[in-house]
């Protein structure tokens, strides 16, 4: 299938689902005007592309500097969707990129760890100068 | 011929009300999604510029983002949607910036018919310590969407989250319009 890109804009993250690479990112700030109308298409190719998967590493590199109430839910479903791939003999290692004084997106972090334990999880605290 | 008139002091009552109450960001009208894109940009330079310390500077953009899109979504007073049939609402915003921390104020009305079940969310909150808002988030975020909800349900939580005092708020009818009653919503970070 066709991989996936989605330009970032002032509310919404870049969205570079290179699906040939196995290789999935997300980079920006998340609170468009529509979460769920913005997210729903990205999961829904997700999980078409994760269908076809089998015994394949999966890298995901997310690097969200903010994301509002209403996209947190839907992020929530993708790692849901990656962590449910890893029954089907995948990996999915997941890089999780935030400010390091930024306490909100750290422990969200470790509330996907706590929820999705299939997924391989490394936390990359950056300084910002 | 012209005459020069030199600004009065109510000229400038405003300005000057505005600056002893330390507000550093105001708005009164409408809030459309990129009005509210706008006005994040210039909330995150204010307090970029004026030294507010890097996870303050967090909380504050995210209540801003929340209370403004809760605007966006629920205000009962709209135009019209326009050529790209976003939604265009009516609210205002205010922040100041005081000793024992910042404040936030947003005011918009509200069907007086959701006045019932928007208290109802309200309410348990002020009653709840930080440890257990953190729970009925985690809860919250794992539930599945309320019916009418644009969002996720969690937009109260999340600013409850980060504000260093209970959520304040308070429903003012209006004379003019009984199906119609303006909420307000205090929260300090």
């Amino acid at each position: 299938m066709d991989n996936l890109h989605i330009a970032a804009t002032a509310t919404s993250p870049e969205v570079d689902f290179r699906f040939d690479q196995h290789l999935l990112s997300l980079k920006g700030e998340s609170y468009p005007e529509n979460a769920a109308a913005f997210y729903a298409p990205i999961i829904g190719h997700l999980r078409e592309y994760l269908t076809s998967c089998e015994g394949v590493a999966i890298t995901a590199n997310v690097a969200l500097a903010y994301f509002n109430s209403s996209s947190t839910k839907m992020l929530f479903s993708i790692f849901d969707a990656l962590d449910r791939s890893v029954q089907s003999g995948n990996t999915v290692q997941m890089n999780w990129y935030h400010d390091e004084e930024d306490e909100t997106i750290f422990e969200f972090g470790e509330e996907l760890q706590a929820d999705f334990k299939a997924i391989d999880f490394t936390d990359h605290p950056v300084s910002t100068q | 011929m012209s005459v020069f008139s030199p600004l009065s002091d109510q000229d400038c009552a405003f300005f000057d009300m505005a600056q002893q109450r330390n507000v550093i960001f105001y708005h009164m009208g409408y809030f459309s999604h990129s009005i509210v894109a706008a006005m994040a940009e210039v909330v995150k330079l204010q307090l970029e510029v004026s030294g507010v310390s890097g996870p303050t500077r967090r909380k504050l953009f995210s209540s801003f983002v929340e209370l403004s899109q809760n605007i966006i979504h629920y205000s009962s007073d709209s135009l019209p949607p326009g050529q790209d049939n976003g939604a265009l609402r009516q609210g205002a915003v205010c922040i100041t910036a005081n000793p024992e921390g910042h404040l936030m104020l947003c005011a918009n009305p509200i069907a007086t018919s959701d006045v019932g079940a928007l208290r109802e969310k309200l309410e348990p909150l002020r009653d709840m310590t930080l440890e257990q808002i953190k729970l009925a988030y985690k809860a919250s975020l794992r539930a599945e969407t309320p019916v009418d909800s644009k969002g996720a349900g969690l937009g109260f939580l999340t600013m409850a989250r980060d504000a260093s005092a209970p959520l304040e708020f308070a429903f003012h009818p209006r004379a003019d319009d009984p199906d119609s009653t303006l909420f307000c919503l205090k929260a300090i970070i």
